[in-house]
């Protein structure tokens, strides 16, 4: 039997990391300290599960964990942190529209253009002082599949690809606190809407057309967003 | 009882509270068991010194990157002036890369 050892291991890992490793999603309601036990079964993959089929996804340790830590710590004794993240990608089933075809002239024979959409991070936290933070990471991909032919009938495709991430942050303030604009404006690249109702909710969304390059940018740039609607309340009047 | 000293939470700030076991060597500060780092040191001082085998360190280290990452894409002189000394002490150039281990003034919150 292969892998004996490793299988062993896996199987003494919380459900949801296993989840991660076989499903390569995640999605569940916990409070902080549950999700800081997470994190700590996560943080020892490495040194029990060697085999590169059964690796966490790249951005879990990169992207997913210190988001876990960082907004844990954020939570109520009470308050809870919902994830539903989806580490597949943009090829996994059920992702992509179908293609459908453009208006071409010779010598271009088609164009089909297909969208995949793959929202991969969604996340609810009630936070200790009574607002809610909502997060939501989408990436999305237009592929163009070109077919044309040249002057010596020969048929020849190519594959366009414009990748574009979008990622939108809300947070719900406490009933009882409006906030105030800052004093400064976002960076250009951020849009932020308020809606009025009884809570009121600040909104910073972004459209990214260069991609995170790495783990740690993605995660910047998700932290970047999350700062502008808690610009909203100063320190000491949440 | 001495309330550890340790800021939280990473958007809404605020100071652990638990009852202090120990005082940093480095900066003073009143530390509970949670939050002593490598060498009794409190995580922003452990930090600050590259020391990252307590998992509060690596979240001071990240913290202190993301403030400075922060502060200049949104050039805000406000919201970081509610902060108290010892957060903003993350924006120091110098808090976290220069090992020099001199004496940096009665006012420095890390000395290094």
């Amino acid at each position: 039997m292969f892998w004996r050892k490793q299988k062993a291991a896996i199987a003494g890992f919380p459900p949801l990391h296993q989840a991660l490793i076989h499903d390569r999603s995640l999605a569940a309601t916990l409070p902080a300290a549950q999700w800081l036990a997470l994190t700590a079964s996560l943080g020892r993959h490495g040194e029990s599960v060697t085999r590169a089929k059964w690796a966490l996804p790249a951005r879990v340790p990169d992207v997913l964990v210190p988001l876990i830590l960082e907004i844990g710590s954020d939570l109520g004794p009470k308050g809870l942190l919902s994830i539903v993240a989806d580490f597949r990608g943009l090829k996994a089933p059920g992702k992509s529209h179908p293609p459908r075809q453009l208006p071409v002239r010779p010598p271009i024979r088609s164009i089909a253009e297909t969208w995949s959409i793959d929202p991969w991070l969604r996340l609810r936290a009630e936070l200790r002082d009574g607002s809610t933070l909502e997060i939501i990471v989408v990436d999305r991909e237009r592929q163009r599949r070109i077919t044309k032919r040249n002057l010596r009938n020969k048929t020849k495709t190519k594959n366009k690809f414009k990748h574009v991430q979008t990622i939108k942050v809300r947070r719900k303030l406490p009933p009882a606190v409006r906030g105030e604009q800052p004093a400064s404006p976002p960076p250009r690249w951020i849009a932020v809407t308020i809606r009025d109702g009884q809570r009121r909710g600040i909104t910073a969304a972004t459209k990214l057309d260069r991609m995170p390059q790495n783990g740690a940018e993605q995660l910047d740039r998700i932290l970047t967003v999350a700062t502008e609607p808690f610009r909203w309340t100063l320190r000491g009047t949440r | 009882m001495t309330p550890c000293a340790v800021t939280t939470g990473f958007f809404t700030l605020g100071k652990c509270g638990q009852m202090a076991v120990a005082g940093c060597p480095a900066c003073g500060r009143a530390l509970c068991a949670d939050h002593v780092a490598d060498g009794g040191l409190c995580p922003e001082c452990a930090a600050a010194r590259n020391q990252f085998s307590h998992p509060a360190s690596v979240s001071a280290h990240r913290r202190r990157r993301y403030r400075h990452s922060s502060s200049q894409a949104y050039q805000d002189t406000v919201w970081y002036t509610t902060f108290d000394s010892y957060d903003r002490a993350a924006f120091d150039p110098h808090a976290g890369a220069s090992q020099d281990y001199l004496d940096d003034g009665d006012d420095a919150l890390v000395d290094s």
